[in-house]
């Protein structure tokens, strides 16, 4: 691995110098990200999307027009009174896609977020022990991931029956296993790295090495990784809904719109199209930044 | 290296161990009722819980752990709930579907991605990589089960080439097929450029122009076979992935594969059915991943060597 | 007459990415005669590597650029020469040693197909599959390795066997020119002494001129006829080996510091002296003489104008002060 290790000190002597000639490594970052059109055009249609999750009761009001059912004006194509038209119960398709976005957004955030602390926890600390322990959770880490993701949260679902909470909770726990890896090899090549030898040996304390060394070169990839996830975890969450293995109904989901409109695909092809492409923009959105993140990141890339 | 192989296949056995643990206590969670289901909701209640001991429903935790390994050592994985027949019978009848489903995905993926990937690397900043990026950043955002109702929608509704239900004859799988792979052969582009762009750049590729060779040549004698390595680990991860897509796509299509009868089964709370279905999934995966692996070290001669000195 | 066999005249490289232009060749000029060893010695970052990739027309694509200048080898304009034309002098009138050899082997091939490919892509004798074993042998041999290892793979052999594979690789077609980047930093003190005498055996052999980038100014007393500093780009001074090594002459205060910073058994002295500050960064270079912020001598037309060659018998220095007038 002897490229590793050259560009390891390649990467080292970059960072220091963008720290000595510029504002610093998360400015520069930022700067280098704004450089980058895919990762502004990502920035924007997330914008767009936080911003419909957090109004989404001032655009439409939950009770009366998102699960309120109206038997007049049953699957009505696009018009300005229905901007996406309705679906098959007279329900107005924008609006639940606006609130659609504020449980999209939320499982994406509230799972990666778990899994990143729990998987933190598990891979920082078999990182920083060792032995048996280490080993132990290793195992089970590799017994987890052999089992495909989608199996693996089918089978907790199975168990716990289908809601949202309990699919929250099995896209955590098919996510740990994979956060625990990941943390756990990034930390191990941190730690081994000269830099942090050389720190030891000016006689940096234990404490100031994991704060300014091991977290500040952690956080980068971790943040990629996990904006990266989040679009995998809403494509995810989004196929359990569609199998009728995730939010229950009536409450608005992409995936469960996408499976009611199955039955419509002939005459409304405008029930399905909506919520297909909301969540592509989604998790295009997540991708374009997270790759724009990874980038920005790695001074490596800097030519 | 005979040796090598041995040995990763013995190295099956606790990991398989180890899923039929974790598949067994997810699914011994549940507050089922088996004798219920199987007598159905208007048997009496005495027969119920005799059926129930009789299954062996009320043992210990770990004795029915036994029981059920000891029975899968010789294949046997019980009876279905809903059928009353063993649950491997409905297993292979379905699985050629959801096999022919998954692995002629990943070969239309591996034939699409990976030149695409190629070429975009090659062609670093020009027009088709920009292109080829672009679409392949929208189509790895593309959930499959979308991308087949719109299949199903263009191809089968609005120009009648292709039918949408089913799985009767070849073409019932042109669609499935497609659609399936399109996410796949999008990420593995990104994985092939990303590779291909990082091969290029080794010091060797240098070593390669400085003696003269042709582009061409650079790329595919020296900079392919390199990246090649790692592209082919994650050919294998995706065929997992693909296992995956393929209950959605089973459903979307209406393909009486291991998917449908894996979400049946959990709907109708069929315990061993979901196990058996679950582990024979999860057991191909690993094997797939094992046969990568192999594979893997046949072709680079670093690990080859490194298993040769253990011998 | 001397032989001429390349003379590089008023090349200039520039990188170019979106955020910034490096400029790391600024105008060199240089001959080279046939059989004879150039040194270009310099620190980390002064252009040395740049210099070479642009004469092997391998600089890489997407930033780096030449802007002026031309490379004529035996009568040919390298620049005017088409991707095709160059491609058959690679390897094979000009050959190129990289610095590391842990990674410049491609890890997944034999070493003898390795050094194979460079006979079989400048097949002009029209070798058959038998000879050109042979001549892989034969090479191998040359270079101290066993021929029976042929069949092994890069990750089988050591360090300094692995450079010596480079070579050979390099030797393989018996080049007019051999450009070696700094081929022995990446090896053990004893190894670099022996690659490097095989080296100087071999360029004796095969009568090939040889281009030898350092900073090791060892290895120049060693095996160069003539030396080049580089200093950001430029070449502030230029002479056979006797001229640069003669304390009694004249030489720029940059090479003076240079040679001030490596130690001197002959003379006692009390510490070492480093020339003070860094490399000017090489996207904002100075106006005038690259050196004059570092400069002990520095006036204030050094900073105004560069200065121009001053050339004596041809010894050149590219300062106000040496070599002449004021």
């Amino acid at each position: 691995m002897g490229t590793g290790e050259a560009h390891n000190k390649e990467l080292v002597i970059d960072e220091e110098q963008t720290t000595v000639k510029r504002n610093g490594p998360m400015k520069e970052a930022w700067r280098r990200l704004r450089k980058s059109v895919t990762a502004m055009i990502g920035l924007g249609i997330l914008a767009v999307f936080v911003f419909l999750a957090i109004f989404a009761d001032v655009i439409a009001d939950y009770e009366t027009v998102v699960i309120s059912m109206d038997g007049t004006r049953m699957l009505q194509r696009p018009s300005l009174e229905h901007l996406m038209g309705t679906d098959h119960l007279g329900r107005d398709i924008f609006a639940r896609i606006v609130h659609g976005a504020r449980v999209s957004l939320t499982i994406g955030l509230f799972v990666t977020g778990f899994a990143v602390l729990i998987g933190g926890f598990f891979g920082a600390s078999t990182a920083y022990w060792g032995g048996l322990y280490d080993m132990i959770i290793m195992r089970i880490c590799d017994i987890l991931l052999s089992i495909p993701g989608v199996l693996l949260g089918l089978a907790i679902i199975a168990v716990l029956g289908p809601s949202l909470i309990n699919l929250l909770i099995a896209l955590v726990i098919a996510n740990i296993p994979i956060y625990t890896r990941f943390i756990r090899s990034t930390v191990l090549t941190i730690v081994e790295q000269d830099f942090i030898e050389a720190a030891r040996a000016c006689g940096t304390s234990d404490l100031r090495i994991i704060y300014k060394h091991i977290i500040t070169n952690v956080t980068g990839p971790i943040i990629v990784q996990a904006t990266l996830s989040i679009a995998a975890t809403i494509l995810s969450a989004a196929g359990f809904s569609f199998l009728g293995m995730g939010i229950a109904p009536p409450h608005p989901e992409w995936g469960a719109m996408l499976a009611d409109a199955r039955g419509y695909l002939r005459t409304d092809p405008h029930f399905m199209i909506f919520p297909g492409i909301a969540i592509i923009l989604t998790a295009l959105s997540f991708n374009l930044v997270g790759d724009g993140l990874r980038d920005a990141l790695d001074p490596r890339l800097k030519t | 290296m005979t040796r090598y192989v041995i040995n990763r296949i013995f190295l099956l056995i606790p990991i398989a161990l180890g899923v039929t643990f974790i598949v067994f206590t997810i699914m011994n969670l549940t507050p089922s009722d088996p004798g219920r289901i199987m007598l159905g909701e208007m048997a009496d209640r005495e027969a119920v819980s005799q059926l129930n001991r009789e299954l062996g429903f009320y043992d210990p935790f770990f004795v029915r752990y036994f029981n059920y390994v000891a029975g899968a050592v010789r294949l046997d994985f019980g009876v279905s709930f809903r059928s009353g027949r063993p649950v491997f019978e409905e297993i292979f009848l379905r699985f050629p579907n959801t096999l022919n489903l998954a692995f002629l995905a990943v070969i239309c993926a591996a034939a699409v991605g990976i030149p695409l990937g190629i070429l975009s690397a090659v062609k670093q900043y020009s027009h088709i990589d920009t292109v080829s990026r672009i679409i392949s950043m929208l189509f790895a955002a593309a959930p499959v089960f979308f991308l087949g109702m719109m299949g199903i929608y263009i191809f089968s509704l609005r120009l009648q080439w292709l039918p949408a239900f089913g799985a009767s004859t070849w073409e019932h799988f042109i669609l499935p097929v497609i659609t399936l792979s399109i996410p796949s052969a999008a990420s593995l582009l990104r994985l092939t450029r990303s590779t291909m762009l990082e091969t290029i750049n080794q010091d060797y590729i240098r070593t390669a122009r400085a003696k003269g060779a042709s582009e061409r040549r650079v790329i595919f004698r020296h900079a392919l076979k390199n990246a090649l390595l790692p592209i082919i680990t994650i050919l294998g991860m995706n065929f997992g992935f693909l296992l995956g897509g393929a209950i959605l796509i089973e459903n979307v299509f209406s393909i009486p594969g291991l998917g449908q009868l894996l979400v049946n089964s959990i709907r109708l709370m069929d315990i061993p059915q979901v196990m058996a279905s679950t582990l024979f999934l999860a057991l191909l995966f690993t094997l797939i991943i094992l046969v990568v692996d192999l594979m893997y070290s046949f072709i680079d001669p670093r690990i080859k060597a490194k298993y040769s000195k253990i011998k | 007459m001397p032989r001429e066999l390349m003379s590089i005249e008023n090349l200039s490289v520039i990188y170019k990415t979106d955020l910034e232009t490096v400029r790391a060749v600024n105008g060199v000029s240089i001959t080279l005669e046939k059989g004879k060893t150039l040194g270009i010695v310099g620190e980390t970052g002064a252009g040395k590597t740049t210099l070479a990739l642009s004469l092997m027309r391998l600089l890489p694509k997407a930033t780096g650029r030449i802007t002026e200048g031309r490379v004529i080898l035996q009568d040919q304009d390298l620049y005017k020469l088409s991707e095709i034309e160059m491609k058959s002098i690679r390897g094979n009138l000009v050959s190129m040693i990289f610095q590391d050899p842990m990674t410049s082997l491609n890890p997944i091939m034999k070493v003898g197909d390795q050094i194979a490919e460079s006979l079989i892509l400048h097949n002009d004798e029209k070798l058959t599959k038998e000879q050109i074993s042979a001549r892989v042998e034969e090479t191998l041999t040359l270079v101290g390795i066993p021929p029976f290892r042929k069949n092994d793979y890069p990750h089988q052999f050591s360090g300094g066997m692995k450079q010596r594979v480079v070579i050979a690789i390099a030797l393989a077609c018996k080049p007019q020119l051999l450009i070696a980047d700094e081929p022995t930093t990446a090896l053990d003190v004893t190894i670099q002494a022996q690659v490097l005498s095989m080296m100087a055996d071999l360029k004796e052999a095969l009568d090939t001129a040889m281009i030898m980038i350092t900073h090791d100014i060892g290895i120049v007393a060693q095996i160069c006829d003539y030396v080049a500093v580089m200093y950001a780009g430029e070449i502030i001074e230029y002479g056979t080996i006797q001229d640069i090594f003669d304390h009694s002459r004249e030489h720029h205060p940059y090479t003076v510091g240079l040679f001030g910073s490596i130690p001197d058994l002959k003379h006692k002295t009390r510490r070492l002296s480093p020339i003070d500050g860094l490399m000017p960064d090489p996207t904002m270079l100075p106006r005038g003489c690259a050196f004059s912020p570092r400069c002990p001598k520095c006036e204030p037309l050094c900073k105004d104008q560069k200065p121009p060659d001053r050339d004596n018998n041809g010894h050149r220095i590219r300062c106000y002060f040496v070599g002449g007038a004021q």
